[in-house]
Parts: C-alpha cells; structure tokens; sequence
C-alpha cells in the first residue's frame, strides 16, 4: 500500500485527495508555489514542500522541482489531480524512473489517448462510433483548409494535444476558416507547447456524456455509469449531472459497453472518462480524459464509491474493491463550478481577496472547496472557487436543491456566475433535460443580460445600515477586512 | 417590495432585516466606499452612502473614458485606431492571460481617441488600452 503520497496539485482537488489518504491511513504532501503558502491544500496536508514562484510553469507545471520534492520528502507515490501534471506523459516517466508510483495510467496508455489522433484509432478499432474526422498530414493553413473540406461544414478545428476548448474553433463558413484556423494554433501552441491541428465534423445539437472507467493490474476494467455535462460555455463544463436525462437504458448499456472496450483497447489502468457525443440518432467517441475529472463526484453521489480511494488501491496494485454487479446508480446528482468569473464582463476571470465566503451546509448539498474565507483568488491559477453537488431522489428535486444551495452560499471580495449559474438552474430548456452544448453559447446573451440589476430595497437597507452605524457598520468593515488581511488589525 | 422594517447586525457580516413582516438575511462585506452585499443569490457592489448613486455598477459608470488590462497579459491583435466609432460589445483588442484568449470588448458606443501597447507586448495589470473621446 501507498505510505506516503505526494499531491501534486492545488486547490479543492489537492484537499478531496488529502481527504481520501486520511481515511486510508495514508501520510499527505502538499506542494505549493509562493502564492500559495497558506493555502488550505497546504494547511491539510501532513507535510508540505515549497516548489516555486508563482506562475505555475515554474511550479505547478515543472516536473523536476516535483520530482524533486517527492524525494525531499520521502513520499512513494504521486497523484496528480486534473490539470497542471495530470496528463503529460513525459511526467507519469518521470515518476516511474525515479520510482514512484504514479495514481493514474502507465505513461504508454496516456500518452496514446492523450493523442486525439491516435485515440480516434484506437476507439475505432476497438468498436466505438466515431465523429467523421481528418488529420491533416500538411498542417499549413491550406492543409488544414483542404481537410475542413472533406469533412465538409460546420466542423470543428482542434488541438491534437488539446482540452477543454483551448486551440478549438467552430467555423460554418468558409470566409471564417483562415482566422480560425489561426487562432486555434496560436492556442493550442500556447496551451500544449503543440500547435498540431485536426478536423472533425461538428455534430448539431449534439449532447456531451461522458462515462467513468476505472481499471486495475489485475484484468479488471469497470464503468461508474455516465454524467452528462452538456451545459457548457465555449466548451467549459459549467453543470454536471448524472444519471442523463438523455440516455435509454439500452443507449447507456451501449455506451458503458464502448467504453470498457476502448479501455481495455488501450491498455487503460486507474481512472479515466470516455467522452462521447450523443446525437444524430446515436453515439461517437469524442476522447478519453486520463486522468481523475473536475466533476467525479457527481458519480461518487450516485454510486455511493470513492473513486479517489479507489484510485489509490489500484495504484497500490490491489484490486479494484468492486466488480461490475456492485455498482448501481441511485437517485440524482448534479454539479455547479463556482467560477471568480464576472458574466457581465464576458466572464473575464476575477481576482482578489474572498471577503466573505460561507459554505451553506445543507443535507444532500457536497461541497468541494480549495479555499476559506480570507483566502485570496489569484491570477496565476483556475478561477474554481468551489463545486456544489446536490443530491436528491429525482432530477427536478437535485436542481432544486442546488438553486438552494446558491442562492445560500455568499461570496463576497470577487464577482462569481452564481446568479448566471442560477439562471441556468431556471431555464425551461435546461429543466426539461432537452439542451445541447451549444445551448449556453446560443442562449448567453439572455442569461447573461439580467434584468435584476436594481438594488432591492432591503438590500439597501442593510447597506446604509452596516454603512453609517459607526458602532456596527465600521467594526464589521474591521473584522471583514481583518480576516483576510494578515498584517490587519 | 413592499415595507421594509430595521436592520439587525447578528454576525460579523451578517444582518437581518424586515420585509413585509418576513425575515431577510443579507451578508455585507468590504468599506463603505465599494461595499459588497450578498442576498438570495444576488451580488450588489458600490457605494450606498447617501448622496452616491449606489448600485452594482456605480463603480464602473464613472471610469468609463478608458479600458484597462484585467491583469498582467499579452496583446494579441489590436482591432481599432484611434477615431474609430465603436459599438457596445465590439470586440477591440484582444489579451492572451493564462492561456486563455481575453477579448477586450465596449463597454457602450463611442469613440475610439487612444490605443495603447502594440501586438505582442506584455501589459501589466490595470495599464491602460485603450480611451474614449469625452
């Protein structure tokens, strides 16, 4: 077993891995860079070791000063987390040279699905539908234009090495295809350190479900059945939920089938997502995400499993602790990511101190935060703030819960899509369980543009109130402004 | 709505009040110059002493004459020049910050009377892009 397992992340999925070595009896190291040094994820962890300024590619992202602090601190074992590391083959080797176990696939497997070229192969091979798609072997702008031609518009342009929409462009038109071109190379380059560029047919109104995998040494490869993330903003998951409003039992049985499949293909261990796209009458393997996900635990409500302990058993070469029969989905479960974002401003990404932040703490309601009133919300990293996971027995009740859950969680000190993710929550067409991803893209405008913006009454209120009282009003400024100003009176 | 009865500071940063006979939380947070407020889901920010047009965008409505950079980031394509007449939510410039593309986009209609920084440049955060003519 895992003794000592360093985190190689930050934030809230450095403190749910944290979380899952103390029930395991596990010791916990946390990294951080230098803006990060009080940080929750440091203050959780048993031990912890500095590895760097700020900017991530020299800390976060740098995998000798991880390496590094794995040795420094005599730990046995590396997760990675999502992001950062957590994909780059060239680090799972590092981590396999110098003897450490790595909470994720061998470097072979990941480094063949993280290519989306290769992975389309393999999927293929292995009897999964997939998306019309062509790689262009000259990647000039006429290469790729020939390419966009033969798989015909509207098609999508993407990164080989890509994720979450960065290096992605949708073009309809022909007169678009050179700036798009351009600027998904210039992303992806900047993004992945790869400029290279494939082409798919964009499937119209099509939704995003995705299903969890999870394989061990042993011949073992289960799925935790599908969420479905198609509520997205320019390709950023913004609402997860599982079990799919838009799947049959026999879809899903299809789908949970391809995707044990692709796993095995692949030679797949530890935890893995197979996304797919599911319209035009049916199904297509979009890729494999290799790695834990943002939204996992959406499936861990519904499944009622620990993928982050069962992660690190099979990293420890055990066997998974369930076989297939065991896992069933039960009620409803849907995710919201709390972003320092301002809607208002094209969601421009926000950075400051968290004045007042207060978690409500509601039954069914999960939580999964990196950070605690005070804490500050820098420029270097992701703009999560929090995922709020609401269960319940059905769908209407877990968004009901959910808009409960925001609509009683303050945030104050940065601007947060809370009240564009409650819109969201109250759209007909999301609660009917009919959107696609491009719903948010097409209906932005009108969930943006809220007609709310006056102050209510009593708001103001509370506003004069906590203003002019010199007794309250300014002693509340003190103590607000006290708790995240270390050097503060 | 309708009648709205005292104020009750019960915690730090948190205050009820009385509306309509019902009972309404509010979380308060940040100096009276640029205060924060949090109820139901809604975030209010500005200055709400009285004398000020208090609201959620009082802050922003004044500085209006000029955009700034977000935070420290990299030009990647200027879209106007000075004399420009510009649209609200054209895009102008566009920043590159965290590997994410940032479009600098109107705020309203106007025109366009400076552009600063070239292509390819390194801004710092709040280094002025652009400015509008009065």
């Amino acid at each position: 077993m895992i003794r000592r397992l360093l985190i190689a992340n930050r934030g809230e999925i450095a403190l749910r891995i944290v979380r899952a070595c103390r029930e395991l009896g596990v010791e916990s190291v946390g990294v951080h860079s230098d803006a990060d040094a009080f940080s929750p994820h440091v203050l959780a962890a048993d031990r912890a070791v500095a590895i760097g300024p700020a900017p991530a590619a020299e800390s976060y992202l740098s995998i000798p000063r991880v390496i590094a602090a794995a040795r420094e601190s005599g730990a046995d074992a590396i997760h990675p987390g999502y992001g950062f590391l957590s994909e780059n083959p060239s680090f799972a080797a590092a981590c396999a040279d110098a003897g450490l176990a790595f909470v994720g696939p061998p470097a072979s497997a990941m480094a063949r699905m993280g290519s989306k070229i290769e992975a389309r192969a393999i999927a293929a091979a292995a009897g999964a539908p997939i998306v019309p798609g062509d790689t262009p072997a000259d990647q000039s702008n006429a290469g790729v234009r020939a390419a966009i031609d033969r798989v015909g518009f509207p098609a999508l342009i993407k990164a080989s090495a890509g994720g979450g929409g960065r290096g992605m462009r949708t073009v309809r038109d022909p007169s678009d295809v050179d700036s798009a071109i351009d600027a998904a190379r210039r992303e992806a380059a900047a993004a992945f350190g790869d400029g290279t560029l494939y082409v798919e047919r964009l499937i119209e109104g099509a939704r995003h479900v995705e299903i969890q995998v999870l394989a061990d040494n042993h011949g073992n490869v289960v799925h935790l059945f599908e969420r479905d993330c198609s509520v997205q903003r320019r390709h950023q998951k913004v609402i997860e939920e599982s079990p799919s409003p838009a799947l049959t039992a026999n879809l899903r049985a299809r789908m949970t089938d391809a995707a044990v499949a692709v796993a095995r293909a692949a030679g797949y261990r530890n935890a893995g997502t197979i996304e797919f796209l599911v319209g035009d009458g049916g199904y297509f393997f979009l890729e494999m995400n290799t790695r834990l996900q943002v939204e996992h635990p959406v499936t861990e409500q519904v499944t009622g499993l620990d993928l982050v302990r069962a992660q690190l058993l099979v990293a420890s070469g055990e066997a998974l602790p369930w076989r297939q029969d065991e896992i069933a989905q039960r009620g409803h479960a849907i995710e919201a990511r709390v972003y320092a974002e301002d809607p208002d401003q094209g969601f421009l990404p926000q950075a400051g101190p968290l004045l007042l932040y207060r978690e409500p703490n509601i039954p069914g309601v999960r939580i999964d935060a990196g950070v605690v009133e005070g804490s500050m919300v820098s420029v270097y990293y992701d703009p999560l703030i929090a995922k709020v996971i609401a269960t319940a027995e059905t769908r209407v009740l877990a968004i009901a819960r959910l808009a409960a859950a925001l609509r009683a969680f303050p945030i104050l000190g940065v601007q947060t899509n809370v009240p564009y993710l409650l819109r969201i929550l109250a759209h007909d067409a999301f609660a009917s369980g009919t959107i696609d991803t491009g719903f948010l893209d097409r209906e932005g405008a009108t969930l943006v543009n809220a007609d709310d913006d006056e102050v209510p009454a009593h708001v103001r209120a509370v506003a004069a109130a906590a203003g002019d009282d010199t007794r309250h009003g300014r002693a509340a400024d003190r103590e607000t402004q006290g708790r995240w100003d270390p050097w503060g009176p | 709505m309708g009648s709205v009865g005292p104020v009750t500071r019960v915690g730090n940063g948190v205050f009820t009040v009385e509306v309509d006979g019902r009972t309404e939380t509010v979380f308060v947070a940040g100096p009276a110059h640029d205060r924060w407020l949090f109820w139901n889901g809604r975030v209010f920010r500005g200055d709400f002493r009285e004398n000020r047009s208090g609201g959620r965008y009082a802050h922003r409505a004044a500085g209006l004459r000029a955009l700034t950079a977000p935070m420290p980031a990299t030009i990647v394509k200027i879209h106007v020049k000075p004399g420009d007449a510009v649209a609200k939510g054209q895009t102008l410039m566009l920043l590159e910050a965290m590997k994410m593309e940032l479009p600098i986009r109107a705020p309203g209609d106007g025109l366009v009377s400076a552009v600063h920084g070239r292509e390819g440049q390194l801004v710092a955060a709040d280094a002025l892009l652009v400015e509008f003519a009065a």
